[in-house]
């Protein structure tokens, strides 16, 4: 299957290109922060009181810090292709070990983020879509714009004070609990289920006005056969496409929410990496979500592939038919 | 029962206005009846009056008996029922009535077993695309069929309902003529004794191969109705008389002028391969000063490639095409098929023809003279696209391409979109400028009779063989 190849190939690809970026990014980070880096990194590991000149010269061996910069970038870049991220100069933890701990608690969040807004976004963007005009369809127009132009930090902090401090519903911050998922989960879907509602309303009412849709009811199926065989089928490739497109929000969204409501996952430590000049941990939550961008989109290929079969044939397939 | 639909005074009324007057008709078993009209007729209304299936806005009046059933028309909401089980429509351009990602035979099954309520549904639908010999398509998703094949898939979803009543709405609707017979013979089969046939269309050649009873629509009425074969050969309103005319089986052949002068395009040992299929191979061509060559052949022949290599659009995959060096590239021009699609659909007409006026220093007085030239009146140019007809939007386009005085022109199926009568006179226009500016003209076209009586030389593509045949 040659749609397959190219879709990995590609996305392949940009993977690479993904940590490339990153790892030049972090690197000029890396060589611009100011002072002695070999200082500062030991001051990461041993604390401030215990930096000595000896323990300074000892990072600068072990990291090898004394080579010239196109060596240096070399071996950092080579030390991203294995996947060796390093230590946090914070923590003196590995990188890695510190991204597993907070991607649990990330997914989590996002994970619960995009389920709420599939199910208020789908449903609400079907609703409308198959009522083109309505007064319904309107007021979502007039709501997602709203609601998609609320700066998430501002949104949370409204739903803070509404939920967390006026009705002592449910708490402002903390993690463990699934009342604790609530706020920050609505704060990040409600942005995502605005924009996911207006793409899935434009793709329903596409559908809904083509010829297919029209002979589907003629050919003596009813309203919801016809929506249910061949309304669904057609939706869905446009609104998948957009949803893996939205991640870049959602990491977006990810860093600001956790950041506000307090939640231990990698945007929380992206963060904090970037207060504490912690380069290698700005990398390696930098190049997580990259990748992440990558692998969800490689999905969402993939699964469309399944559903719309056409590949490249079709263009040509049309051409042939149309302008002879 | 000797009736299956009669229907009474039907009238569609817009929010502008009537657009089809009451009319009253009566669809016999075994005998089809055909309207014809030409685009805004009315004639695709009306039967969508009968269906219940008008576009909002749109208000049906009247009533008809549909097999033994009474249904008051401008309340249409029961009519639902019939459709698919009474009443099978096979829609205009049926690539775009099926649906893309469902695979052929799952597009028949379905009806077989949700509206018929069939077990073996499956098998049913197997044997429906054998009856209509697309048992080796099966598999295939509607975009690689080709227009026919497309066109007889649809026919038996629509039919596998079940109903005896088969409505058709423009079935050759941007279909070869060489396909015209097929949709006929396709139509009329599954007729029988027991069932009725009622299709709308613009072609004459698909009424006259139908039969049976006729009736011509014009600006929402019925102006002539009676038995097809008497209509079509005496017809005695005047608008059949011209519409009869304007068919190209029927018109006069063109004073041909063979020019001797030195020809703008020469073409030796043309060929050209795309997606791995060669199109056609050997063509030799001389195209000269007030000269036509048309070029003939089925879609996907390669026809509208051949011009496009001409222009060095198409790269070529063997021969080579010499142009007159001492010519600009930009006098060789191109008319598109679908006008509307060859404009900017939100600017007017006028703002895009100054801007080509200022590009090319074109000045005034020519532009004014073509106007007057095409019989185009100077309010057209206010208009965006979409609110001219597709007649004056081809005149417009030739327009366009003759402000920049060119020396050769590639008309691409230039008529295959407009009405009969708009045909003809797009294509005398087009002779006319031929003559006056002394233009080589290449044209292509699927229709046989309007080459041969237009063209000075016409060339066969024959996408099989792929070679390449001159006649005339």
């Amino acid at each position: 299957m040659s749609s397959l190849a190219r879709i990995l190939g590609f996305r392949l690809a940009q993977a690479g290109v993904v940590g490339v970026i990153v790892g030049i990014a972090t690197f000029v980070m890396m060589r611009a922060l100011p002072g002695d880096l070999a200082f500062r990194i030991a001051a990461g590991r041993y604390g401030y009181d215990n930096t000595t000149a000896e323990a300074a010269a000892q990072v600068r061996d072990e990291l090898g810090l004394d080579q010239g910069p196109l060596l240096a970038f070399l071996d950092w870049i080579g030390d991203i292709a294995r996947f060796d991220l390093g230590r946090s100069l914070v923590s003196g933890e590995t990188v890695w070990s510190e991204i597993t701990h907070q991607l649990g608690a990330s997914l989590q969040l996002a994970g619960a983020a995009v389920l709420l807004a599939m199910l208020i976004g789908l449903p609400v963007g079907i609703w409308c879509g198959l009522r083109a005009g309505s007064t319904a369809d309107r007021l979502l127009i007039l709501i997602s714009s709203a609601a998609r132009a609320m700066p998430q930090f501002l949104l949370g902090l409204v739903l803070i004070v509404i939920f967390a401090v006026q009705l002592r519903l449910l708490p402002a911050a903390g993690h463990g609990d699934v009342k604790h998922l609530v706020l920050p989960a609505l704060t990040l879907a409600l942005g995502l289920a605005a924009a996911l509602a207006r793409i899935t309303r434009e793709a329903t009412h596409g559908v809904a006005q083509s010829s297919y849709y029209e002979f589907a009811r003629w050919k003596g199926l009813s309203d919801r056969q016809v929506f249910f065989r061949h309304g669904l089928r057609n939706i869905t490739p446009p609104v998948l496409t957009y949803l893996g497109l939205q991640f870049v929000l959602l990491a977006e969204g990810v860093v600001v929410v956790e950041t506000i409501f307090g939640w231990p996952g990698i945007g929380h430590a992206l963060i904090h990496a970037i207060f504490h000049r912690d380069v290698p941990m700005v990398q390696g939550t930098a190049l997580v979500m990259g990748l992440g961008f990558v692998l969800i989109n490689t999905l969402v290929d993939l699964a469309i592939t399944r559903i719309d079969p056409r590949g490249d044939g079709r263009s040509s397939n049309r051409a042939g038919i149309e302008h002879g | 029962m000797s009736v299956l639909i009669e229907a009474r005074e039907v009238a569609v009324d817009g929010p502008q206005g009537r657009l089809v007057e009451p009319v009253s008709l009566t669809l016999r078993p075994g005998v089809p009846l055909t309207i014809v009209g030409e685009t805004g007729s009315g004639k695709s209304l009306l039967m969508q009056a009968l269906m219940g299936t008008l576009p909002a806005g749109l208000q049906a009046r009247g009533s008809a008996r549909i097999d033994g059933e009474d249904f008051d028309l401008s309340a249409p909401g029961n009519m639902r029922r019939l459709w698919g089980r009474t009443i099978a429509v096979l829609p205009q351009e049926p690539w775009l009535a099926l649906d893309p990602l469902m695979r052929a035979r799952e597009q028949v099954a379905e009806v077989h077993h949700l509206v018929s309520l069939e077990t073996a549904g499956g098998a049913h639908a197997d044997a429906d695309l054998e009856t209509v010999g697309l048992a080796r398509a099966a598999a295939r998703l509607p975009g690689e069929l080709s227009g026919g094949m497309a066109q007889r898939l649809a026919f038996s979803a629509a039919r596998a309902g079940g109903a005896t009543i088969q409505f058709a709405d423009e079935p050759t609707k941007g279909l070869d003529t060489a396909m015209r017979d097929g949709i006929a013979d396709l139509l009329i089969g599954r007729l029988g004794a027991e069932g009725g046939l009622l299709t709308v269309t613009h072609d004459l050649d698909l009424a006259r191969r139908i039969g049976g009873e006729l009736m011509v629509m014009l600006k929402g009425r019925i102006v002539e109705q009676g038995p097809a074969s008497r209509l079509l050969a005496a017809p005695s309103h005047d608008y059949t008389r011209r519409l009869v005319a304007a068919q190209p089986s029927n018109w006069a052949r063109r004073q041909g002028s063979q020019g001797s002068e030195a020809a703008v395009i020469s073409a030796r040992g043309l060929s050209v391969v795309r997606g791995g299929v060669r199109l056609f191979d050997g063509v030799d061509l001389d195209l000269r000063p007030g000269a036509i060559t048309g070029i003939l052949g089925r879609s996907g022949c390669g026809k509208t490639s051949l011009g496009n290599a001409l222009l060095g659009l198409v790269p070529l995959s063997g021969g080579h095409v010499s142009r007159d060096p001492s010519i600009l590239s930009h006098r060789f021009q191109k008319l598109w098929q679908d006008p509307p699609s060859a404009f900017a659909r939100t600017q007017t007409i006028g703002r895009e023809l100054n801007a080509l006026a200022r590009l090319h220093r074109v000045d005034r007085q020519r532009m004014d003279r073509l106007l007057k030239r095409l019989r185009l009146s100077p309010e057209l140019l206010k208009r965006p696209p979409g609110q001219v007809s597709g007649g004056e939007l081809q005149r417009i386009a030739l327009m366009r391409a003759l402000m920049v005085d060119p020396v050769f022109l590639f008309a691409d199926e230039p008529t295959s979109r407009l009405d009969l009568i708009t045909q003809q006179e797009v294509i005398d226009m087009l002779g006319e400028v031929v003559r006056e500016e002394k233009l080589a003209l290449l044209i292509v076209s699927h229709d046989g009779d309007l080459l041969e009586r237009f063209c000075d030389d016409v060339v066969k593509l024959d996408h099989r063989d792929g070679t390449a045949r001159q006649s005339n």
